[in-house]
């Protein structure tokens, strides 16, 4: 829930629940002072027939007006004044209305009498229907006023808020710029602003120390492999070995291979995350698979593994290193987990290469570790960068590359950004 | 490479056989354990190998002598190699040039071959690796027109890449060609299957059973030319590698 809607609905609520309150209170009180006026009144009635039966030993004329009836009847039995509510026909709209009675009794000479008076209260009534009405197109204004209100209001004075949130959903830390200060008047969206700011730059700098160190301790690791590999080039000239001595020896040149490897990858990585390669050419993507492909079809045709290849002429503006390791990588994936008498097809179009292959495993991988580092099948020599670097190829250049598992072929989908 | 030799095409067959067997090279390489280790490689074939470790040893020895090839590492600890090899092609010196560097970095790279360096390799390398790319790069550097590799009697001619054994032609693919340029290069010395199967495959694809592989291919270019009537030069070595017979 927005905190506007939940902000509107407090308010509300709030001013609703007050409102009906006082439109209840509103309409006992006025109900009240109005009764006590029509009992006033009823009094002041009373009083005048009293005071002219007092004067004149008489009962008055008796004449209905102002929705006002006055009455006089016989009676043997005293009567205690009392007021009482009641109805009153009105004569000229010939309908029941509401109305205050007083009952009370007069002596004339030995005769009493009970009079009665009785005062319409449709005016009253009247009058608290409009009050009761006009209360009630206020709150309706009030709150349509209340609603616009503060969506003007507080949609201007949230923005701050949104510009701050916006930067940090597209911030990232490894090609963002840093956070742009916003202009709030407000406290609260400054000082937030401020420490964002001061957040964001601290990590990007650490992130940056961080992938500095990545590249400088891949760097200087190259020298001692290379002494490492070099020496035991040399040493394996020294003379006759054992068969034990040459197993071991081979074991010190493949874990060497594979240290190279994984410190030319982790190079790599720090190098297109550092935006460090940005030469750029023109590159037939349909010849750089198929030279691609040719480099390795001794391995395919070993493993009996049928290429289909579908390939329309597709140009684009890369660096030919990186896209060197992006479709040895692809390739060279399909080829390394595939079985024996297996399938790999490749397909390129204006929109997406796809790059299938048949594999050892039966089920779709994991797509969510897929793309991580050292994240690799328990079965793969690799160094379980070559999919990072994958992905972080097709970062730099805006294509999307996704997998999935279809008729039991794995499937690497990179998909071009429309071209302009 | 654009070089063209002022010797006439019969002093160059007169020498031929002499520059084959000597190479005059320079390495420039501040990491005493590797550049022992590539002056220890050259040296033992007979070839005059010297060696320089910072920038100003090498300047020294680039003005005063010539060599054939230059192995030069871009990052010395008081200058760039890229310097070095400015300076020896600003006085049009025909060195061919090698540069090894520990950054695989593309722009080190394209400078080096801009600035006419002959090849670039990465470090770490094979010595075997860098025997073969010197190899090539003195070939072309000391007999243009007539591009022929001999030894014994396998006859290469490297401008339309045809192999006799014997005079028998024999038809070879890419990669049993490119196995026999790179056992020749490394005659005499036990190449370990890694430094091969990464000539041939490159290592961006790390296959593990990519020996089956180079297995089949050393096989069949043995076969074939044993079959042309030629000695039979590929021995296995200890199980770890291979060695082509001097």
């Amino acid at each position: 829930m927005k905190l506007l809607d939940r902000y509107n609905r407090s308010t509300i609520l709030l001013t609703v629940t007050v409102m009906l309150f006082a439109a209840v209170v509103y309409y006992f009180a006025i109900k009240l002072v109005l009764s006590r006026q029509i009992d006033k009144s009823l009094e002041v009635e009373e009083r005048e027939v009293l005071d002219f039966v007092r004067i004149n030993g008489k009962l008055p004329q008796v004449f209905n007006a102002n929705h006002q009836a006055t009455a006089f009847a016989l009676t043997q039995v005293p009567i205690t004044r009392r007021m009482i509510d009641t109805t009153y026909m009105d004569v000229k709209d010939n309908e029941f209305e509401p109305a205050r009675a007083i009952y009370t009794s007069v002596m004339v000479g030995p005769q009493r009498y009970q009079v009665t008076v009785v005062q319409s209260m449709v005016e009253t009534q009247d009058l608290i229907k409009v009050i009761f009405l006009i209360t009630l197109g206020l709150i309706v204004v009030l709150l349509t006023a209340l609603f616009i209100f503060n969506r003007i209001i507080l949609a201007n004075i949230w923005k701050p808020f949104y510009i701050i949130l916006n930067q940090l959903r597209s911030f990232t830390l490894s090609n963002g710029g840093p956070i742009r200060p916003i202009n709030s008047s407000i406290d609260e969206f400054s000082e937030m602003n401020e420490a964002v700011i001061t957040m964001a730059a601290r990590a990007q700098k650490d992130y940056q120390a961080l992938k500095a160190f990545t590249e400088n301790a891949a760097h200087e690791l190259m020298t001692p492999i290379s002494v490492v590999n070099s020496k035991l080039d040399s040493f394996v000239q020294t003379g006759a070995f054992t068969n034990e001595q040459s197993l071991l020896l081979s074991d010190m040149y493949n874990s060497v291979a594979k240290l190279t490897r994984l410190n030319r990858s982790m190079l790599l990585l720090a190098k297109i995350e550092n935006r460090l390669i940005t030469d750029k050419q023109t590159i037939n993507l349909d010849t750089l698979i198929s030279d691609t492909l040719n480099q390795y079809d001794d391995v395919i045709s070993g493993l009996n593994i049928e290429v289909k290849t579908n390939l329309d002429p597709k140009k684009l503006d890369a660096s030919l290193l990186l896209m060197e390791v992006l479709i040895s990588n692809l390739i060279g994936n399909a080829i390394r987990h595939n079985t024996e008498g297996g399938r790999i097809s490749i397909e390129l179009n204006q929109h997406h290469a796809r790059f299938a292959n048949s594999g050892k495993e039966k089920t779709p991988l994991e797509v969510q570790n897929l793309f991580g580092r050292f994240k690799k099948s328990a079965s793969s020599d690799g160094t379980g960068l070559g999919l990072t670097i994958s992905k972080e190829i097709c970062d730099h250049y805006g294509f999307q590359l996704s997998y999935q598992y279809v008729n039991d072929l794995h499937e690497f989908v990179m998909t071009f950004p429309p071209a302009g | 490479m654009g070089h063209n030799s002022t010797f006439p095409t019969f002093l160059q067959n007169l020498i031929l056989p002499l520059r084959q067997k000597t190479v005059k090279l320079l390495v420039i390489e501040d990491e005493a354990g590797l550049r022992e280790s590539i002056e220890g490689y050259f040296a033992e074939d007979g070839n005059i190998c010297e060696t320089a470790f910072d920038f100003s040893s090498a300047m020294h020895k680039v003005s005063l002598y010539r060599y054939d090839c230059i192995i030069l590492d871009i990052t010395l600890p008081d200058g760039s190699g890229l310097d070095i090899l400015r300076h020896l092609k600003e006085q049009e010196h025909n060195e061919g040039i090698l540069i090894v560097s520990a950054k695989n970095s593309l722009d080190d790279r394209l400078t080096g071959l801009d600035l006419g360096a002959d090849d670039y390799l990465t470090k770490p390398f094979h010595l075997s690796e860098l025997k073969a790319r010197v190899a090539a790069i003195v070939r072309r550097k000391s007999f243009d027109g007539n591009r022929r590799l001999r030894h014994h009697e396998i006859d290469i001619d490297l401008a339309s890449k045809e192999v006799k054994v014997e005079g028998v032609n024999i038809k070879l693919t890419p990669k049993e060609y490119s196995l026999l340029l790179y056992l020749i290069a490394n005659k005499g010395k036990v190449i370990s299957k890694n430094a091969i199967a990464e000539h041939l495959w490159g290592d961006s694809i790390d296959l593990a059973d990519n020996f089956d592989f180079l297995y089949s291919h050393i096989k069949n270019l043995r076969k074939k030319m044993v079959e042309a009537g030629g000695k039979d030069y590929i021995q296995a070595a200890y199980g770890m590698g291979y060695k082509f017979a001097d």
